[in-house]
């Protein structure tokens, strides 16, 4: 017991270490130019749980990023680095919208798993692509996937503007989607998605799948040494292109899910780079499943609290950007002398 | 005359594209896969409009937003060189830092978190109407462009000559293709890769001035809208090699001009803007696959030996 607690904290050492390291700088910035630092830490924080109206946006924000981190997670432990989160999110929820809104005479039973379905494999298939290439032809996923999520963001601008595109409102947003493939809210939160029960669930799934199957050290196997997964037999080839896929599915759903759960249509800009976020908040995490899900918690609550910070103490929310580029610039630093040569 | 301003809008356009498109060769030949520039650019564009806003002199504030883009160079340069971070997530961070940056002068300085627009502002030099009328068609469309233009396509130029006639360019390049190889000859590898991040910041900068200050003379938040990544897919589509980047450049700029146009003619501007994106991918896949067919017979003694070779730049990632 002592000792899973001591491994435990030897675990998340370096994460909160570099998540307080963050939010000490942004109290220095804060006490800055603010007279009541603390009242917009305390805000930033924990305004979230003030009310159960900012606790259903808190949980909504929640959703898509732990999902995504989820899927960055599956593609970084088969040594993909992908950084696709983005496109793969735009194309699910896409897909999504464009099933609910051309086929909205089916039946709810029929059309809600045809959106859900549709979203995922939108998101699937953007992670394919890179990932095929990489294995066949060793093309540098970085760049398809950045290269990708552009195209994706395009190809959503132009189904947005020009073909679902709702004529009566502003900006490129689409039709509603109909209101019985909605999910349902989440119990006892009017507002808040149930789509973060499926979030839960999920990254307890893809621990079990990732730590205690088979099928998960062998991936885990392809992402650590390529070269000796192969010679002990494990199919690397395979479970590279699997990671993606569900990688880019994990993605797709978080669309799907918000466009279902929460915008019930599509808006262009939904997005506030939840992709590099999720990202964030995996690496965050050191690419743990359970730990992506805290690491998403807390950075929900960061996104929201910035507003309510901005409205009580006029600190800017945009504080929260620019603590989170020194947070990604500074995550992946070690300290000391350097480990690795070359 | 339709064509003259056409082709004055390309030359336009293709500017920005062509500085960052240097910015990312640089550093690629130093085996850095630099997605920075973006983050610099838009340090460059803002410093840029700030300083020219305050001090009213125009080559001040170029001059600042070269300083500007190139401290941010080298920040990336000492979290990756010093402390070894990963470059591609500490890249991401500077866009991050400058995207939130920016936003936080904007709304705490300015109070003005949709832009930055000074009454007035410094005009940079640009080349006088009549002045190049000897020349045929490029001349004209030359005219009333910004120095910046013109300098971007003195870039290309520059960077050759850099890369392939001076020794620090030899060394920067042996850097990037054989790392412990070139430690072995008593390279620095270290201080190449910084060099070419500081280059790269430079170039970027200048990629940002001339956005913000060439004709529009104010700043937006994620006033430089991907222009850093499409340079990016210009290098990378050319392998980084310095004439095939300029020329991917102009093809980017020129399909840029050519979405401006559709779009005012309210046609789908949107796949004629992918067109960079997907020549980027689709380049690299042909690159890789000739790679591919050329060692297919050697594959078969050596059946695991084509590691790919960008690959070492996340080897530090690997869950611990």
């Amino acid at each position: 017991m002592r000792r899973a607690v001591v491994d435990l904290l030897k675990a998340i050492r370096a994460p909160v270490a570099a998540i307080a390291l963050t939010l000490a700088i942004g109290f220095v910035l804060v006490a800055a130019i603010t007279d009541e630092p603390v009242r917009a830490y305390r805000d930033l924080l924990f305004a979230n749980f003030d009310s159960l109206g900012n606790f259903a946006l808190f949980l909504n924000r929640a959703t898509p990023l732990t999902l995504i981190a989820l899927g960055v997670i599956f593609s970084f432990r088969a040594g993909v680095f992908n950084v696709g989160g983005e496109g793969q999110l735009y194309a699910g929820a896409i897909a999504a919208t464009v099933v609910g809104v051309f086929l909205s005479g089916l039946p709810a039973i029929v059309l809600f798993p045809l959106a859900v379905a549709a979203g995922i494999l939108a998101g699937a298939f953007l992670g394919w692509i890179p990932a095929v290439l990489k294995v066949r032809l060793a093309v540098d996923e970085v760049v398809t996937t950045l290269m990708l999520n552009i195209i994706v963001l395009l190809f959503t601008s132009y189904l947005a503007n020009q073909v679902i595109r709702d004529p009566t409102s502003y900006g490129a947003v689409s039709q509603m989607l109909p209101q019985k493939i909605w999910l349902p809210a989440f119990p006892g939160v009017p507002g808040a998605t149930s789509g973060i029960i499926v979030a839960v669930l999920l990254s307890i799934v893809s621990w079990v799948a990732l730590f205690r199957t088979e099928w998960g050290a062998q991936l885990r196997a392809s992402g650590t040494n390529l070269r000796f997964a192969r010679t002990i037999g494990v199919p690397a080839d395979r479970r590279i292109i699997t990671a993606m896929l569900l990688a880019g599915g994990f993605g797709g759903l978080a669309g799907t899910l918000y466009v279902l759960g929460i915008g019930h249509r599509f808006e262009q800009n939904f997005s506030p780079d939840y992709g590099l976020v999720g990202l964030t908040c995996a690496l965050l995490a050191r690419i743990h499943p359970i730990g992506a899900l805290a690491t998403a918690l807390f950075y929900a609550m960061i996104i929201n609290g910035a507003a309510y910070m901005q409205i009580s103490t006029d600190v800017p929310r945009s504080l929260v950007d620019l603590l989170t580029g020194l947070l990604v610039l500074l995550m992946t630093a070690r300290l000391g002398l350097r480990q690795r040569q070359g | 005359m339709a064509y003259i301003s056409f082709l004055a809008s390309v030359l336009e356009q293709s500017s920005p594209i062509m500085l960052a498109a240097l910015a990312a060769m640089i550093t690629l030949r130093a085996n850095i896969l630099n997605v920075a520039v973006e983050g610099m650019m838009l340090v460059g564009a803002f410093t840029a409009i700030a300083v020219g806003n305050a001090s009213g002199s125009a080559a001040l504030a170029l001059l600042c937003a070269l300083v500007a883009a190139i401290v941010m160079s080298q920040l990336l340069a000492l979290m990756t060189l010093r402390f070894s971070a990963d470059f591609i997530v500490a890249g991401l961070g500077i866009n991050l830092l400058a995207a939130g940056g920016s936003l936080f002068a904007l709304e705490w300085f300015y109070r003005s978190p949709g832009g930055l627009r000074p009454i007035t502002f410094p005009d940079l030099w640009h080349i006088p109407a009549g002045a190049l009328s000897w020349l045929p068609v490029l001349g004209p469309a030359l005219e009333g462009q910004s120095i910046i233009v013109v300098l971007s396509f003195l870039a290309v130029p520059a960077c050759f000559v850099f890369l392939y006639k001076t020794p620090t360019g030899y060394y920067l390049r042996a850097s990037g293709e054989d790392e412990h190889a070139a430690r072995s000859a008593g390279i620095d590898v270290a201080r190449m890769k910084a060099l070419a991040l500081a280059i790269s910041g430079l170039l970027a900068g200048l990629a940002g001035a001339q956005i913000s200050m060439d004709k529009l003379h104010f700043f937006l938040p994620e006033m430089t809208s991907g222009r850093g990544f499409i340079g990016l897919a210009a290098t990378l589509f050319s392998g980084g090699l310095p004439w095939t980047t300029a020329a991917a450049a102009v093809l980017f700029g020129f399909f840029g001009a050519l979405g401006d146009r559709l779009q005012a003619l309210d046609i789908p501007s949107q796949f004629v803007l992918m067109l960079p994106y997907l020549a980027a991918i689709l380049g690299l896949t042909f690159a890789r696959w000739r790679l591919h067919i050329r060692n297919r017979p050697a594959r078969i003694l050596k059946p695991q030996a084509t590691s790919e070779p960008s690959g070492s730049h996340r080897a530090d990632l690997e869950p611990s």
